[in-house]
């Protein structure tokens, strides 16, 4: 609570804070973002299990899984950033870029496996 | 439509008494709206306080989407009440209410819009004239800089899109999409005499957008903030180029201090200038946790790559059987198991030892091709070693009788402990 002359103000609330409908307004760029960093995290972890325990197909499928979600949506900040592409196509960027990024892995997975 | 378009909707709306304090609530309500597609949420908020309770609290002011007063949080989004009809929200599904978010609530809906417009006139929002003029300026309409600057300037500071960006919690220096927005369309003006100290104060603030693209999803005039944020930090890069001076001139403006203690001393408290303990600490916090992670993973990526061309591994003598065991003047396979040490990995190793026994001579072959590596056997009958693989054959003495292998089987070193025969093997 915050006392400001003779009313008490109610501390500022948060993103989801008393908010039963945010999840399904969620948006594509927020998700783009947020599965950025998880896929950060996921990169690190993965990468220290793959080193650690190597050659387990599961291990390797997840870290690329991990790596392909992490550069492409990266990569859709660059282009962004850089105008290279305009933000008025920044909902179909996300979709494009990952559905291009796992099609890739795909092949590097078959043509290895 | 509206025939379809009527009924009872349950309303929830957040309720919050500075008398009381506390959290806040939501008060739900029932109403029968007649046609949801002519209802504005506006509309229903006034109705609620007219017919239902009178001590309900909301701003607002043009109803027509001028004013920007009327912005709140609206099934979780942020919207104007007096733009978004009650047919927006699907058929049947409650309607839920409640104040933006990142502003401290005075009562009910109304929030203080105070933290807004600091953060709007620290970007300096007005427009001050490069040369004295008393003529009206010429821009083209289809001029560069007009189509950049397009429909920009149209906020009207509802504060929808702070609400809606999450980097405007994290972040309490971050001005926000709203007045990065102003700043940009000032920016951009070819006219205005404030570039280089507008870009000054709003530049750091650029660097907090993640580009979650919320407040481009809620803004009610359909300007994205994002844009804006881009097309800064795009300017900035061109500016440096242009004049790298600015940087270097506020050097000599940090006193000289004699020794180290005076120096981080003067270090804290330029630190401390800009930003309070907490932050400070939180992050050097992230900052340590962020370099320990990186030396974590760096350290087990590095020992796995470099280790095993480094240590050679140790030899070691591994049990294979008790030698009265192993009959005369036969050839046994033994299978033996052992652990290996690779790097960080350990692995498990199951290998066959051909023993060869006649007399006091004992030979321990190893069961793999020299050709390709396939497993070697017996052959009792033909009294031979074979490889099934290319059809190699071996003599009783691991010599090539037959077939592509290019040397002799190898051999194990051994020796005999106490009645045991042991190998040595990596
Ligand atoms: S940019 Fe849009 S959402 Fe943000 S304050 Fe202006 S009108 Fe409102
Ligand atoms: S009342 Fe003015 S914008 Fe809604």
């Amino acid at each position: 609570m915050i006392k400001n002359g003779s009313l008490n103000y109610r501390k500022p609330l948060s993103w989801g804070e008393y908010d039963p409908h945010r999840r399904g307004n969620t948006r594509i760029g927020m998700w783009a973002w947020l599965w950025q960093r998880i896929s950060a995290l996921a990169v690190i972890v993965l990468l220290g299990l793959h080193v650690t325990l190597t050659y387990r197909p599961l291990i390797q499928f997840l870290l690329l899984l991990a790596v392909t979600f992490h550069a492409t949506l990266g990569l859709r900040v660059i282009l962004l950033d850089f105008n290279i592409v305009g933000v008025k196509y920044h909902r179909a960027l996300v979709g494009g870029l990952v559905g291009l990024g796992l099609v890739v892995m795909g092949l590097v997975w078959f043509s290895i496996y | 439509m509206a025939q379809t378009s009527g009924g009872v909707r349950n309303i929830k709306v957040f309720r919050y008494d500075p008398q009381q304090g506390g959290e806040g609530h939501f008060d739900s309500y029932v109403l029968n709206i007649q046609d949801e597609t002519t209802t504005t949420i506006l509309d229903v908020l006034l109705r609620i306080q007219r017919e239902q309770d009178p001590t309900l609290s909301f701003r607002f002011a043009c109803r027509v989407n001028m004013c920007g007063s009327c912005g709140m949080v609206i099934n979780g989004k942020e919207g104007l009440a007096c733009k978004t009809n009650v047919s927006h929200i699907p058929q049947g599904k409650e309607v839920t209410i409640r104040p933006l978010n990142h502003f401290p609530v005075i009562k009910d809906l109304v929030v203080d819009m105070e933290p807004f417009f600091k953060k709007y006139e620290e970007a300096l929002p007005f427009y001050e004239p490069r040369e004295e003029t008393t003529e009206p300026a010429v821009i083209r309409p289809g001029s560069r800089e007009r189509q950049d600057i397009g429909m920009a300037t149209d906020c009207i500071a509802c504060g929808c899109c702070v609400s809606s960006c999450t980097m405007c919690h994290y972040h309490e220096g971050y001005a926000g999409p709203a007045a990065l927005n102003r700043a940009f369309t000032l920016l951009a003006d070819s006219r205005d005499g404030l570039f280089e100290e507008r870009l000054d104060r709003v530049l750091a603030s650029c660097y907090n957008c993640r580009t979650e693209f919320n407040c481009t999803e809620v803004c009610p005039k359909r300007i994205s903030g994002t844009r804006a944020i881009k097309y800064i930090q795009r300017l900035a890069l061109k500016h440096i180029k242009a004049k790298p001076e600015t940087i270097e001139a506020e050097q000599p403006a940090v006193a000289q201090p004699s020794c180290a203690s005076e120096m981080a001393g003067s270090m804290a408290g330029n630190m401390a200038g800009n930003m309070d303990r907490r932050t400070f600490i939180s992050q050097v916090g992230v900052g340590l946790l962020g370099t320990c992670l990186a030396l974590g993973v760096g350290g087990v990526v590095g020992a796995a790559f470099v280790g095993p061309t480094r240590a050679r591994t140790p030899r070691l003598w591994v049990p294979a059987a008790s030698l009265s065991s192993i009959p005369v003047g036969d050839v046994t396979t033994i299978k033996i198991n052992y652990e290996t040490k690779n790097g960080l990995y350990t692995q498990q190793v199951a290998e066959r030892v051909l023993v060869s026994r006649t007399g006091d001579e004992i030979i321990c072959f190893k069961a793999s091709c020299t050709h390709l590596g396939c497993m070697v056997k017996w052959d009792g009958n033909a009294g031979r070693f074979r490889c099934a693989c290319h059809g190699g054959a071996f003599d009783r003495n691991g010599k090539v009788i037959a077939g592509p292998p290019p040397k002799p089987l190898d051999r194990y070193p051994f020796r005999v402990d106490s009645d045991h025969l042991l190998v040595e093997v990596g």
